[in-house]
């Protein structure tokens, strides 16, 4: 299992440090000056700020001085966007915000997921099922930001139930919950559906298992066998799926910030990608990148914990 | 003697309603497990065995239709039950095994938790309690270091031992009928013996009446006091374990013992097999079901059910040749031969 773990960890290094490579070159080969500082400065000053960011030595060596700079856990300074910040900072003063809207989707989207996936697989082929399998078909091809959209001009502009765009308080008030209740909507549709469908799956065919015959004929109660047996065995495969989705929630996140006038990471990354903020983008995107590969070992993980033959695989009598 | 009757079927019958049609699984089966019995229902694969049985704990699933038919239990009617009147019966009354002990167990729950969640759920018992009676359980039906195995996971578990969990299960609520539904079909020869001594020895501790189910004339042989011979949905013999062993009636039952191998057929014998498949049951046929694949059938087979013969009180068979007026016809040779054989190896034992 440790021998696992380590070989996990090692990949995701891997992946982590292609990916900072390739953002980092990315980001240095769009057009455009880091530094658009006044055609007034004088000739020496600007040269002096160049020489001290090392913008005028290749790339190469850029690169060279930001890992050194990250490899001690140095993030560099944002230069425009919140000029002189520290980008770790920057980076946990937004976060707050972008997480309180994932981590409510994220609890609306288990329960649901949940509670639609299993009376789907209980009702299976009845009309219940058919139509709730067309619409959850429906919420998994439709993005998050076109739901988001609609809601907005359904239930926020033309029937005025909900605020239009988040309140700007600082704690979480009612008012603020009330606004969030759109975003969360909009980014959780998605996830539900998903649980939803995989569970479906899953259940219907574990409730033709033998080993659920036999749970009848001890003569537990329907639902006893459905909570007791048939539900965990249906959770294997949801355990990783529910992890990747979360990776989802965050990334439609992005967009859906931007629509609701949330402000959390993704409008502090659009700025610092639009003024060439590179160590604050970068800061931004290596965040996300540690977010997504540590959900995936978590993922990996989670098989284990629900399925104890994956945990003991090797071992088969200890 | 007069025995007590426990179960008393009669008349049932079960359709499958699939999307080609309805397919008649059980045509009007009747017969009767007396206490303290064991009862074997024989007959090759879908010949209706298993939903036969299952339709007497409630099992039956998706697309099968109870149709008719009665089974009475102390004094209530089993097939008119809804579910929360088969919640009562299932392992209360009656416990089934089932036939492939790798599948029958919850892959991810610990083997004592599936024993134990009995007493706890059905029974109410505290926790420790429970554990208590799962471990005495486990050791009556032989599993080594129950401590240690109790919380061990199926996959630990070998395909005998998980057969030994299973019956640990079945024999928790201490059920008065235990249905035995092919138990030893999925295991090796030798964990078959282990295993049918060990029900043989759980009936009479727990004075069981057992209904067993099997294709396995061998089996049969070694576990039944009566012999129910199924095919096609319909019981076509049925009588004690001599009756049938020693003087079979119905051709299917002639063809069914002359196909078993035993140790008396010479080098280079052929063995009788037993030709064609069972009819569709989906077109049954018009007459005897099984006259398309018998040898002595008359021409009356095709055309007309047979119905039941009363050869002695508990001897019954379903075939024309039992009519006064059918031609008499002779068991094959081989099966006479095997049949003689074995009245003089069982009256050699009874004299010592």
């Amino acid at each position: 299992m440790l021998k696992y773990i380590i070989q996990r960890i090692i990949a995701a290094f891997c992946t982590f440090v292609v990916v900072v490579v390739v953002v980092f070159f990315v980001l240095h080969f769009m057009p455009g000056e880091i530094l658009d500082l006044s055609p007034k400065i004088d000739r020496s000053v600007r040269e002096l700020i160049m020489a001290k960011y090392h913008l005028n030595e290749p790339l190469i060596v850029q690169f060279g001085y930001t890992m050194r700079d990250y490899l001690r856990l140095d993030f560099g300074y944002s230069l425009k966007v919140r000029p002189g910040v520290p980008v770790m900072n920057v980076v946990l003063e937004r976060l707050p915000v972008t997480i309180q809207l994932n981590y409510f989707s994220a609890i609306v989207i288990l329960p649901f997921g949940m509670i639609f996936g299993i009376l789907m697989a209980v009702k299976k082929d009845t009309i219940f099922d058919h139509i709730s399998s067309t619409i959850v078909i429906l919420l998994i091809s439709v993005p998050s930001f076109v739901l988001a959209a609609l809601m907005q001009y359904i239930l926020g502009f033309k029937l005025e139930w909900f605020p239009l765009i988040l309140e700007a308080e600082p704690h979480l008030t009612w008012t603020k919950f009330y606004s969030m209740i759109m975003p969360i909507l909009a980014l959780s549709f998605g996830g539900i559906a998903s649980i939803a469908r995989t569970l479906r799956a899953e259940m219907a065919e574990v409730l033709t298992m033998d080993f659920m015959m036999l749970a009848k004929a001890k003569g537990l109660t329907y639902r006893q066998t459905l909570l007791r047996h048939a539900l965990r065995n249906s959770c294997v495969p949801l355990a990783s799926t529910f992890l990747y989705l979360f990776l989802g929630v965050l990334s439609s996140s992005l967009v859906i910030e931007q629509i609701f006038g949330v402000p959390g990471l993704s409008k502090t990354m659009m700025a610092a990608i639009n003024g060439h903020d590179h160590w604050l983008t970068m800061g931004i995107v290596i965040f996300y990148c540690f977010i997504g590969l540590f959900m995936a070992i978590l993922a990996d993980l989670s098989y284990g914990v629900v399925d104890p033959r994956i945990r003991m695989g090797g071992k088969k009598d200890e | 003697m007069e025995r007590e009757k426990i179960l008393e079927v009669r008349d049932l019958t079960v359709n499958f309603h699939t999307y080609a049609g309805i397919v008649q699984a059980v045509r009007g089966v009747s017969f009767d497990l007396y206490k303290g019995e064991t009862l074997a229902i024989v007959g090759e694969s879908g010949s209706g065995k298993s939903v036969t049985v299952k339709s007497l704990m409630g099992l039956l699933g998706g697309t099968a239709r109870v149709e008719k038919g009665t089974a009475m239990y102390q004094g209530q009617n089993l097939l008119a039950l809804d579910e929360k009147g088969w919640e009562k019966i299932r392992s209360r009354e009656i416990a089934m095994i089932f036939q492939d002990p790798l599948s029958s167990l919850n892959p991810i729950m610990k083997i004592g938790r599936q024993i134990e969640e009995i007493f706890t759920i059905l029974h109410k018992t505290s926790r420790a309690e429970a554990k208590k009676r799962s471990l005495e359980l486990m050791r009556a039906v032989g599993i080594p270091e129950p401590e240690k195995r109790y919380n061990q996971y199926p996959f630990h578990f070998s395909g005998g031992m998980r057969q030994r969990i299973v019956i640990a299960i079945a024999l928790a609520s201490n059920p008065k009928i235990m249905i035995c539904d092919e138990p030893t079909t999925a295991l090796d020869v030798t964990i078959q013996a282990q295993v049918l001594s060990l029900l043989g020895e759980m009936q009479r501790n727990h004075d069981l009446s057992t209904i067993f189910i099997t294709h396995d004339l061998g089996v049969v042989a070694h576990v039944a006091d009566r012999v129910a011979v199924m095919y096609a949905g319909k019981i076509v013999e049925y009588g004690t374990a001599e009756d049938i062993f020693y003087d079979p009636r119905h051709p299917y039952t002639w063809s069914l013992m002359a196909s078993m191998p035993d140790m008396d057929l010479e080098s280079g014998e052929a063995l009788v097999a037993l030709q064609g498949t069972p009819p569709n049951m989906l077109v049954p046929p018009e007459g005897d079901a099984f006259a398309e694949r018998n040898p002595w059938a008359l021409k009356l087979d095709f055309d007309r059910q047979p119905p039941m013969f009363k050869i002695s009180d508990t001897h019954y068979a379903a075939t024309w040749l039992l009519h006064p007026s059918a031609p008499k016809m002779q068991r094959p040779a081989a099966l006479e031969r095997r049949i003689q054989k074995s009245i003089a190896r069982k009256e050699a034992r009874a004299n010592g």
